[in-house]
């Protein structure tokens, strides 16, 4: 399994206003590494920068060592970088089934010709991604409802479906943007087990919450600050830093 | 099933028991239909409105016209040259403008069409201008004269339903599927690893192929061909009949045809009112049909069965 990011001084300001001072950070393969801070520290745009979703001012992001800073957020996804968002981002009026088969997207290949011809090759496509759509509802027990517009399901379940679809893409490193935002504390136990359970599966997962008790799952956190990384280091050890403890736990 | 049997033997009974003009009318109910796919599936699965299907309607019909009439082609090489045209003009205009969304791209479509149509009159070294092009010789098959609308309707529903069975197709592809994904959420689509804006203009390609299929029949059929039929307003036929019939079925786009070809003849023996009762009934179409024609077709159907 493969997934190292390293994140190198990454900068990034709106409008004059600083909001990444030369960040960096890694997420070392096959680890599920925790990044928190309190709002405001500049978590999102960092996640952006992350995903292609932003350009950064300075600084390089790179995938198992190979610099992804100019690709597309799209070029990113097909080599393996899949994210989630804050918002459950599911598609409303496609079943969650179908949900499901746009996870092997980047798995597989066919064109509008050979799809308007329903060639061999087409076909062999829409099969493959509809046999990781079978197997992510068993996974995620989604089976109830997988004939369901994903847009009528309650927010806990269009987030567990963005999940159960990031991890149909069988992605080298998963990105998480606060995935218990908007869940009861039933389904945050839930995910914690099963983000604990893919992790030990070897994949290389990133956290982004500003939840101390979700990212306590993880086994590097590394603390964001007002644009800078504080402290990095396992729970115990970045709890006890004392600018952790000023700056986000206000205490 | 015993519904679609019906419905294919009156299909196929029609010319031979319905008036000359009303199977002339069917035949641009087909027509439409192909070109109107195009514009259904482009609005329908990729939430783009285009006002430009008159050009590439256009374009089908001239490179017919022109290849057959000026140049001496097999018919066959005129639909391919249209064909050509139109999907290399769909992605170089396409490539730039499918970067606008909204009211934006609806407005540039419509430049697109406005600009087409002015051509189509100003060169007339190649369309003849407002007298046009005539003497575009009927279609062959298989030895038959394809001289009568009879024998056209046969024909020109017979691609139609070609084109039916390949829509059907896509839409159930891998890229069928990430179209209306990209519909729904063009942000999450990007994130799966979805070239939004490649496969926009890919769709706007294959839909200008179908306009240009549509115009190349209708120039063959009519044998004559002039501005006056790839203006604006054809273009909003076009859009009409993909909004009226329900952009997101398969069979909508049928219905949408059926309705804007076949209301006006049956209203025009009413007189001069017909304009504005075909006006009245898009009205009420549109505000009591939210799903389209085809969404009433299956409301219906469903009571039937439940019944």
């Amino acid at each position: 399994m493969s997934g190292q990011l390293a994140v190198t001084d990454v900068r990034h300001s709106f409008r004059g206003l600083h909001v990444l001072r030369g960040v960096s950070f890694d997420v070392a393969n096959g680890s599920l590494t925790g990044l928190i801070g309190p709002n405001g520290a500049g978590k999102s745009t960092l996640f952006n920068i992350v995903s292609g979703f932003l350009r950064p001012d300075a600084g390089t992001v790179a995938l198992d060592g190979a610099d992804v800073s100019r690709q597309s957020v799209q070029q990113r996804a097909r080599g393996g970088l899949m994210r989630t968002f804050q918002t459950p981002q599911v598609f409303p009026h496609l079943s969650v089934f179908e949900n499901l088969m746009m996870g092997s997207y980047r798995l597989t290949h066919d064109g509008v010709l050979g799809g308007l011809l329903a060639l061999p090759r087409a076909r062999a496509a829409t099969r493959q991604m509809r046999e990781a759509a079978d197997a992510a509802c068993d996974r995620f027990h989604l089976g109830a409802v997988r004939d369901r517009l994903a847009g009528t399901l309650p927010g806990g379940q269009q987030r567990l479906l963005e999940l159960a679809r990031a991890v149909a893409a069988k992605p080298r490193l998963l990105c998480l943007d606060e995935p218990s935002s908007g869940l009861n504390a039933a389904e945050v136990e839930q995910l914690m087990t099963m983000l604990l359970a893919l992790n030990r599966e070897g994949l290389t997962i990133l956290l982004v919450s500003h939840d101390m008790n979700l990212v306590a799952i993880a086994s590097t956190i590394h603390v964001l600050c007002f644009g800078e990384i504080i402290a990095a280091g396992p729970l115990d050890r970045v709890r006890e830093d004392p600018r952790v403890r000023e700056a986000y736990l206000g205490v | 099933m015993a519904l679609g049997a019906v419905a294919f033997i009156v299909w196929l009974a029609v010319p031979a028991i319905a008036s000359r003009s009303i199977v002339d009318v069917l035949v641009f109910t087909a027509l439409y239909a192909i070109a109107g796919l195009g514009v259904s599936f482009l609005l329908g699965h990729c939430g783009i409105v285009t006002l430009a299907q008159s050009v590439f309607y256009g374009v089908g019909a001239y490179s017919a016209a022109y290849c057959t009439t000026q140049l001496g082609w097999a018919a066959p090489a005129g639909f391919l040259a249209g064909m050509g045209i139109s999907a290399i003009l769909a992605a170089v205009v396409g490539w730039p403008v499918l970067r606008l969304s909204g009211y934006f791209l609806a407005l540039a479509t419509l430049a697109l069409g406005i600009i087409g149509h002015v051509l189509f009159l100003e060169w007339d070294w190649l369309t003849g201008g407002t007298l046009g092009i005539g003497g575009i010789p009927h279609l062959e098959l298989f030895g038959l004269m394809l001289n009568t609308p009879q024998r056209f309707y046969y024909l020109a529903w017979l691609v139609l339903a070609i084109v039916l069975w390949l829509h059907a197709n896509l839409l159930n592809s891998r890229t069928g599927v990430a179209m209306r994904a990209l519909r729904d959420a063009p942000t999450a689509a990007a994130a799966l690893g979805v070239d939004n804006h490649a496969l926009k203009a890919k769709v706007f390609v294959l839909s200008a192929v179908l306009g240009s299929l549509a115009g190349s029949l209708f120039a063959h059929y009519v044998s004559f061909v002039s501005a006056d039929s790839f203006g604006v307003d054809r273009a909003i036929s076009f859009l009409l009949l993909a909004v009226l019939g329900g952009a997101r079925t398969i069979i909508g786009p049928v219905l949408g045809a059926l309705f804007v070809t076949v209301m006006p003849h049956a209203l025009s023996t009413l007189g001069d009112i017909h304009a504005l009762l075909f006006a009245a009934g898009l009205v009420v179409a549109v505000i009591f049909l939210p799903d389209g024609l085809a969404g009433l077709l299956q409301r219906a159907l469903g009571r039937r069965e439940q019944a």
